[in-house]
């Protein structure tokens, strides 16, 4: 008897120091009278702004200390995270598949009661209630940057050349010819990271296919090897203008690469420039949307949200953490993110566009926006790997095996999905 | 005062493995129990799920990408043993004959398992994509211009030499301790009857050094079969997935992606293939081990 008593104290002695030792990590441990906000952020790039931004804060709030964290692979950080329970307050994050399914499954605290919503672009809204996958009451994201995705070029080799900006598709095949022709290497495709292969996917899917084809073939209306056919037959045509065997090189190698100008043109997104200035502060930079018509009115830019604020669900610190959002909300906040990291803020104002932006100026103003398509993507599905693997494939039915490809996956990964909006459109009726 | 009377010597041994039972139990084993539940629910991860039976398993056997996953790796690992096994007994032959700078070379040939796999893949990633290239196409070695990663066919082989290259140090070592057991008589009568050298390797080092191949083999196979930090570095999976390997997929999907519960299903089936092909080793070379 005394001896398994003894083993069992000995047993649970031990089991409670464990435990302890693991509580200790998340504990949290806050003067008295001060409260403590978390933030987790999901871009690693923008913690500089985000390093101002805390101090700034921390500066002016006694009462409440705010902790930005900006970790790499933040996603996958914030779903292990998730996974142990341990929630931050508040998460920065774009406005893409991850953001639906974390809304989803109920993550996030309804802020439709907070202020600074009045002073947010409505078109960012309705962007955001796309993002629902099935159709919610309340607001559970703040919009605070958007990004837009075409084609940046060197300024300069424009200017001397006297190219023009491209407006139409065959406007843009020509331009490619031409630059071809005096040697110059004229697209630099980091294709080996699968995501950049979504770059200029995304850009001329806005412009080719409706914005909302992924509901409309979830809802049996349409499939994607419809809609997505034109868009398959043109992405594989840049290649043809690209440097020799793009899947050799990352991102950052073609970051890198077009930064030295080897490249004039480099289909990404706006969020490539800070990367690329910081190989080459010196550079002029500017953008075009991605001509994927031949008529000038059909384009589209490639815009979405590239960072939005959400609130955990059970917060305890709702004030402090209200408080916090209306300051990232601030007119000087907002300015002090966007002269670090650039990008066209939702939020309505006077906000000066920085310049590699001034060749999407016309379309940003006008509205002529559409977000991002792989925003409704699973990304367990890797479509981005789908479409490097499309782009490799020689074979002269490749772009038919790649859309029934698509569209079968399409099924299989979002089956769950298309059986509860099912549920909910009879529901409806 | 009394306790320290009733603290026999059976306790003692229960107080020194209790710490890395509950520790073992509470990291690995209520971890893996937690797996197999998930393994029957649609869970993302996080927020709610339902059970979904067997699904995630039946799934599994009609899903491409995991199917390629498993050729992929299979391939990678009974190869990548081969070679970690024949070049590591290689070096360690070497590395225990009478050779000047013994102790140094033998640390010299221990540092990739020191270096972490992540820096040695970013590395090798490097040389693969700028150095060899630039070398090959100053040499005119035309199948070596493009870089070996950016090909579906030939990445596998740029991750196999840097998992092998990795891989060898550790074995090495484990060779060397071996063939230090081995007692300097046996080689003497050997002598003494006239032994070729291959006659040596084979008739006398060989058996002798059975146990340490078991080791070494089901170590290595595990390992490769485990390859993930390569991947990471050198390919991310690409291109065209044709690098994926399970234990890659099941973190990119599982925790990446949101298919945690079929991904845990993946898990579940790769825990049991692994101890299954351990097992199906120890029995087969356990046969082969000589006892003197």
């Amino acid at each position: 008897m005394r001896k398994s008593r003894v083993v069992i104290s000995l047993l649970t002695a031990a089991a409670i120091s464990v435990s302890t030792l693991l509580s200790g990590c998340s504990a949290d441990s806050g003067k008295d009278g001060v409260t403590t906000v978390t933030m987790l952020q999901y871009k690693p790039e923008a913690v500089k702004a985000f390093e101002k931004i805390e101090k700034l804060f921390n500066e002016t709030h006694d009462d409440i200390q705010l902790k930005i964290e900006s970790p790499n692979e933040a996603m996958t950080v914030l779903k292990t995270r998730l996974i142990r329970e341990d929630y931050p307050d508040i998460v920065g994050i774009g406005g893409d598949m991850n953001y639906s399914n974390f809304l989803d499954a109920d993550l996030f605290e309804d802020i439709s009661d907070i202020e600074v919503i009045g002073e947010i672009k409505p078109a960012y809204l309705k962007m955001e209630k796309e993002l629902e996958l099935l159709p919610k009451e309340g607001t559970y994201a703040l919009p605070y940057v958007s990004n837009a995705a075409g084609i940046l070029y060197i300024k300069e080799m424009f200017d001397e050349n006297g190219w023009e900006i491209p407006e139409t598709w065959s406007d843009f095949i020509a331009l490619c010819d031409e630059i071809k022709k005096t040697g110059t290497d004229l697209l630099y495709l980091g294709y080996k990271d699968t995501w950049t292969c979504l770059a200029p996917w995304n850009a001329l899917a806005v412009g080719l296919a409706p914005s909302d084809v992924c509901s409309s073939v979830n809802a049996g209306k349409t499939t994607f090897a419809a809609e997505y056919s034109e868009v398959a037959e043109k992405i594989k045509v840049l290649l043809d203008y690209a440097e020799p065997n793009p899947y050799a090189y990352s991102y950052n190698d073609a970051c890198t690469a077009f930064a030295r100008g080897q490249s004039a043109m480099f289909p990404i997104g706006s969020y490539a420039v800070p990367q690329i200035l910081s190989v080459n502060p010196d550079m002029n930079i500017d953008s075009f949307t991605f001509p994927a018509n031949d008529k000038e009115e059909d384009n589209v830019l490639n815009s979405g949200i590239d960072l939005h604020f959400s609130v955990m669900k059970g917060t305890k610190n709702k004030e402090a953490v209200y408080e916090v959002l209306r300051f990232l909300f601030k007119d000087e906040t907002v300015q002090i993110y966007l002269d670090e990291q650039g990008g066209v803020p939702c939020k309505e104002g006077d906000f000066e566009l920085p310049d590699f932006l001034s060749g999407m100026e016309q379309y940003i103003k006008n509205d002529r926006m559409s977000d991002f398509h792989d925003h409704h993507y699973p990304s367990e599905m890797s479509v981005d790997a789908m479409i490097q693997t499309y782009l490799m494939d020689k074979s002269n039915n490749s772009a038919q095996i790649f859309l029934e490809r698509f569209d079968k996956e399409w099924t299989r990964y979002n089956r769950d999905l298309i059986a509860r909006v099912k549920k909910y459109e009879e529901g409806q009726k | 005062m009394k306790n320290k009377k009733v603290l026999s010597k059976r306790m003692t041994y229960v107080v020194m493995i209790a710490p890395a039972l509950i520790l073992f139990i509470l990291f690995n084993t209520i971890p893996l129990i937690t797996g197999a539940f998930y393994s029957f629910t649609n869970y993302k991860g996080y927020g709610s799920f339902e059970f979904v039976g067997l699904r995630n398993y039946i799934d599994l056997f009609s899903d491409a990408r995991v199917g390629n996953s498993y050729l992929f790796t299979f391939k990678y690992a009974i190869i990548g043993t081969l070679l970690v096994n024949v070049l590591s007994l290689l070096l360690a032959l070497g590395l225990n004959s009478k050779i000047k700078f013994k102790s140094a070379l033998r640390a010299v040939y221990f540092l990739p398992n020191v270096l972490g796999g992540l820096v040695v893949g970013y590395i090798f990633s490097f040389i693969f994509t700028y150095i060899i290239p630039a070398i090959a196409s100053a040499l005119h070695i035309n199948f070596l211009e493009n870089s070996i990663l950016a090909g579906e066919d030939t990445a596998w082989i740029g991750v196999l030499i840097v998992g092998v290259w990795q891989a060898v140090a550790m074995n090495t070592i484990i060779y060397i301790s071996g063939l230090q057991t081995i007692p300097a008589d046996i080689y003497e009568a050997g002598m003494i009857d006239g032994v070729t050298p291959w006659q040596k390797f084979r008739h006398l080092t060989l058996p002798m050094l059975m146990p340490f191949v078991t080791t070494n083999l089901i170590l290595s196979t595990k390992n490769m079969l485990m390859v993930f930090d390569q991947i990471m570095a050198l390919t991310k999976g690409g291109p065209a997935q044709s690098t994926e390997s399970i234990s890659y997929l099941i973190y990119k999907n599982g925790m990446d992606g949101g298919q945690f519960g079929f991904q845990s299903a993946n898990a579940v089936v790769f825990f049991i293939v692994i101890v299954a092909i351990s097992i199906f080793q120890m029995v087969i070379t356990n046969k082969k081990e000589e006892q003197l």
